[in-house]
């Protein structure tokens, strides 16, 4: 993601007294001011040239300037969110429905053989823009382009703990018994990290409203007191970056 | 052939509970499972319960569906398994590295060295090449528009608009047929 390079450096003072300044701004301004630095937000706002490729509403796409294929598109919503949970339902709907078009627009005037969709919430998971967005990258056979997902064995254990949990906060609770493990696990080295491991055992299942629909209502753009992570840190610290 | 497809299709399997999985939700149209060779612990795959290969067959509405129960599982790995980051990715087509074909959504825990790698070199194309695919989209693109839509029917009718896009059969099926060549 280029565009980030087009950022000005800023002086060791300088930062510190932007940080005093972030610290002393409500949540509204923070968006505010979030979305004045974000250089997405200029490009949606056409103060920053770009190759759009469609427009609506609620959505923009372009062309990102360094792309992994000819084609690679960058699909944002207008409004200015760090990352995908902090996106209402509707909207992350559409997204992926305009995503589908612009892939399918793709396969048809470009050749492409395929497409991969891609989104990274968080630092950890490749995001380098403050703004969410959503890659559509067209494929074709041989385009020297690899994208690696390692297979890691997990033993049944941890896997019926994680459902649990999983399930508890999307309301589903997922019954106990239904589901032996695939006989291959068993034996192999187990991959797990230890850290990963204690976290999850300070951790109790929380107790969440369920709604008829199961989960709908879920909130996913707040935090909760129990729940310990804060989206907004997360989005946070992206703005910061 | 469509009912043969079914039969075969180890999602399909897994949704009709003939393969053991670990189902996290499930609903009339979707449903996610926990992956046994996952990434990181907690990858899950969501999926429709009905028979897509690729994600151009899927309808919008099922679509939207999907995408924000991948949302909830990403929130909820944020919030209930402390995790670092996630990846929502979609492989669609053999060349994307789609191995099963039933249209599915990776939702991936990321954590620091992870081995995960979605990483790419940027292809340096010139100006021009870059303006040819920018006007052959645009163009392909007509249809589903670039004007605005009034203010109060918002996305629901641009979907509308959008979805008389859809892939012909003959095509869908030609992309169908591309993936039953996969072992």
């Amino acid at each position: 993601m280029p565009e980030q390079q087009t950022q000005q450096q800023l002086s060791p003072e300088q930062i510190k007294a932007l940080q005093e300044k972030l610290k002393n701004m409500s949540p509204e301004e923070l968006k505010e001011f979030q979305k004045k630095q974000c250089i997405f937000c200029q490009i949606i706002a056409g103060k920053v040239q770009s190759r759009k490729v469609y427009e609506d509403d609620s959505v923009i796409a372009v062309l990102d300037v360094n792309p992994a294929n000819p084609g690679h598109m960058l699909i944002m919503p207008k409004e200015h969110y760090s990352i995908m949970p902090q996106m209402p339902d509707e909207e992350t709907g559409h997204i992926f429905a305009v995503s589908k078009a612009l892939s399918n627009a793709a396969l048809r005037s470009l050749d492409a053989q395929g497409s991969n969709i891609i989104v990274a919430n968080g630092i950890a998971a490749g995001q380098r823009a403050q703004h969410f967005m959503v890659h559509l990258i067209p494929r074709k056979e041989n385009d020297n382009l690899s994208f690696q997902v390692p297979q890691k064995t997990i033993g049944d254990s941890e896997l019926k703990k994680i459902r649990k949990v999983l399930s508890d906060s999307m309301g589903t609770k997922a019954e106990e018994p239904v589901i032996v493990p695939l006989p291959k696990i068993s034996k192999e080295k187990k991959v797990v990290n230890a850290e990963f491991e204690e976290k999850k055992q300070q951790e109790k299942p929380k107790q969440l409203k369920k709604s008829k629909e199961g989960i709908t209502e879920k909130k996913h753009k707040t935090k909760t007191q129990e729940s310990g992570i804060n989206l907004d840190d997360i989005a946070k610290v992206l703005g910061a970056r | 052939m469509a009912e043969k497809m079914r039969e075969s299709c180890l999602i399909c399997q897994i949704i009709r509970d003939s393969i053991p999985s670990y189902k996290l939700y499930e609903d009339d149209l979707a449903l996610a499972v926990l992956d046994v060779n996952g990434s990181n612990p907690g990858h899950c795959f969501v999926m429709p319960k009905n028979h897509y290969p690729i994600i151009e067959q899927v309808p919008d509405a099922e679509l939207s569906h999907l995408f924000s129960v991948a949302n909830k599982i990403s929130s909820s790995l944020f919030e209930n398994l402390k995790v670092q980051g996630t990846n929502i990715f979609v492989a669609n087509g053999i060349p994307a590295g789609q191995t099963v074909a039933h249209f599915t959504i990776n939702v991936m825990p990321r954590k620091e060295n992870d081995g995960i790698n979605l990483q790419w070199k940027p292809k340096q194309l010139t100006e021009e090449e870059m303006s040819t695919v920018e006007l052959k989209l645009r163009e392909q693109l007509k249809n589903i528009g670039v004007k605005k839509v009034e203010k109060t029917k918002k996305p629901a009718a641009v979907m509308r608009k959008a979805e008389q896009m859809h892939i012909s059969d003959d095509e869908g099926d030609y992309f169908a047929k591309q993936l039953r060549k996969i072992p």
